[in-house]
């Protein structure tokens, strides 16, 4: 490669901004067969069409490579991180590196998801740093409206193009402030919203969870991912804030809505829960759980105060 | 999250027609039951039938002293008789299960003949270990016996101590009594009761209710607990309500703790639980078993 890229260094995160087949090819095909020569992890997650693509052009060195299909992997993005956490994790001892591309799925994503998912991308620079990982998502412009490639941009530290690799003029770091993740949130919509105002009794916090969010049609299947993850968010509004707490729910489309507020205190960073806790890590197990558990996580600053906002979808199962 | 049959009962909800074991590991824990169940028995107007092994009758009235029981009364009005097995039903030198049923029938219908409201029977089970000729019919006679009590104003309480029988012997004891006594639970909490267990003969710890930020400190507790047993810990959440993702990282944290080659088993989780310790990396250690909801060990 020419992208001069250290292997020493740990994590890369690549986006790849293409528009025919040849320029998907020109940087994976390459990123691929480095990879294999040096012995190394390869995972491809992308469309069944660049599967194929990518799998007739390596010939027989594509048995060395693992495909995946980008509509199985990219669910929800606490789930997908995770998923790749626990990849990466299990290859770190055996590989000397671990490569993957990784195509997000963007179509039939509504605003409020397409919203996260760029969040999560730019989590990624935060929750693999320090990883072997080298990873890069490919953003093909033919399908995809103008914002999201812009927010592609923003959320990878570095622009592949064929096999060259050059910095991203519009990177925004997760971790600094005004970096433009932090957003404010949408006020609840309809006269639905049901809220209570709660202290240390948790089990009634479960119950109003539970009750309000069956009267809003999720369903069976789905509540005790719902109250498992308000009990977790309640519990660390109790923790660590220090003003007045409230859980509201209401409906949103095909989405059940939960925030957790907490009047008081300094809220943690917007990509909490998207780290990996290591096992005798004191906190942060919690959320990590709840943006697997959940179909959407936000989390607001308040400032002061915090508000953690809980979605599943109602129309589907776990 | 579900419920399941529970055949444990605190000796003082002990009622007419049960017929129970109680295997305990202490001395303190099968007085404090032997006491419940008599004075309970008295003080509703039964007539109580002890049959002492290891205890000697003497230290028995001693119990029922200490309670305020008008021990010489209650003896003299033939309320309380308390005597040696080897004294009566092993008097010559053989069990008998026939000869004993048959005895239990009767001390029953004499009990009511003679005004009294029923009958309360307890048996020290020591005696079987000893190489008795009819000891090894215990098994099928504590089976038949249930029938004895069941219908009628009479109930048993066996004892088996767990520093005699060995697990497998006490599986078998176990299975042959359709209930058995709730030992005293280690801590007791409006939301969160953790009681200690025999199950399938072995030490368990049975959790009951919630464990949430309130409570976590009693599960931590009962742990450090259970750690000082030998073998195995055993975690029955058959009758969890709730469980936090911290309660869930100390169970796994205890289970890294052990050592030795010792695990700890969590049963009866339900499967969104389940779902949780894989998700929050909590299924990497050997020594943490979690077996799902509804599984029934095999004993």
């Amino acid at each position: 490669m020419s992208s001069g890229h250290d292997h020493g260094e740990p994590l890369a995160h690549h986006v790849l901004i293409y528009d025919t087949d040849e320029q998907f090819l020109a940087a994976t095909l390459p990123f691929c067969r480095d990879g294999l020569e040096r012995g190394e992890a390869v995972l491809a997650v992308t469309t069944p069409a660049n599967v194929t693509l990518l799998r007739e052009a390596l010939g027989r060195d594509a048995e060395r490579v693992e495909f995946a299909s980008a509509s199985g992997w990219y669910r929800t993005p606490g789930r997908t991180l995770a998923a790749y956490h626990r990849y990466v994790q299990d290859r770190e001892d055996a590989y000397p590196r671990i490569r993957i591309i990784g195509e997000p799925v963007w179509n039939d994503r509504d605003a409020v998801e397409t919203d996260e998912w760029l969040r999560y991308e730019a989590a990624i620079n935060k929750a693999f740093a320090g990883s072997r990982a080298w990873i890069v998502c490919p953003y093909d412009t033919r399908g995809l409206p103008v914002s999201v490639v812009a927010g592609a941009r923003c959320a990878h530290s570095d622009l592949m193009h064929g096999d060259a690799v050059l910095p991203s003029p519009h990177y925004s770091p997760p971790d600094v402030q005004g970096s433009g993740w932090e957003r404010r949130p949408r006020p609840p919509s309809g006269a639905s919203a049901a809220c209570m105002e709660f202290g240390s009794d948790l089990s009634a916090v479960r119950a109003f969870a539970a009750a309000r969010a069956t009267e809003l049609g999720l369903p069976a299947e789905s509540l005790d991912r719902l109250v498992f993850s308000v009990n977790e968010t309640a519990s660390n509004a109790l923790r660590h804030g220090d003003g007045r707490r409230f859980l509201t729910l209401w409906r949103d489309g095909e989405r059940v809505v939960c925030d957790v507020t907490d009047t008081g205190g300094t809220s943690p960073p917007w990509y909490s829960g998207y780290l990996p806790p290591s096992p005798d890590q004191a906190s942060g197990h919690g959320m990590w759980t709840v943006r697997q558990l959940c179909d959407l996580v936000e989390i607001h600053s308040l400032d002061p105060g915090t508000l953690v906002r809980l979605q599943l979808d109602a129309r589907r199962g776990p | 999250m579900t419920q399941r049959m529970n055949r444990e009962l605190p000796a003082e909800k002990v009622g007419h027609g049960d017929h129970l074991c109680l295997v305990f590991g202490d001395d303190a824990e099968k007085r404090r039951v032997a006491t419940r169940y008599m004075t309970d028995g008295l003080a509703l107007g039964e007539r109580i039938l002890y049959f002492t092994d290891q205890s000697s009758p003497e230290a028995v009235r001693g119990w029922l002293h200490a309670a305020r029981v008008d021990v010489g009364e209650a003896c003299a009005r033939g309320r309380l008789q308390v005597v040696a097995a080897r004294d009566s039903y092993l008097a010559s030198g053989r069990f008998d299960p026939d000869a004993m049923i048959q005895t239990l029938y009767d001390e029953v219908r004499r009990s009511l003949d003679d005004g009294h409201t029923g009958l309360r029977v307890t048996g020290e089970m020591g005696w079987a270990l000893r190489g008795m000729p009819g000891a090894e019919l215990l098994p099928e006679y504590e089976k038949m016996i249930t029938e004895v009590f069941a219908g009628n104003p009479a109930s048993a309480v066996c004892h088996y101590d767990a520093r005699l029988f060995g697990p497998d012997e006490l599986a078998v004891f176990d299975h042959c009594h359709p209930l058995k006594v709730e030992l005293t639970p280690l801590h007791g909490h409006g939301a969160l009761r953790i009681v200690p267990a025999f199950q399938d003969g072995r030490r368990a710890l049975r959790v009951i209710g919630s464990v949430d930020l309130q409570t976590t400190d009693l599960l931590a507790e009962a742990l450090r607990t259970a750690r000082s047993w030998p073998g195995d810990i055993r975690v029955d959440m058959s009758a969890l309500e709730f469980i936090d993702l911290t309660g869930l990282r100390l169970l796994a944290r205890t289970a890294d703790s052990l050592g030795d080659g010792r695990i700890l088993k969590v049963e009866h989780l339900p499967e969104m639980l389940r779902k949780v310790i894989r998700l929050a990396g909590l299924d990497r250690s050997p020594a943490f078993v979690v077996s799902p909801s509804g599984e029934v060990p095999p004993s």
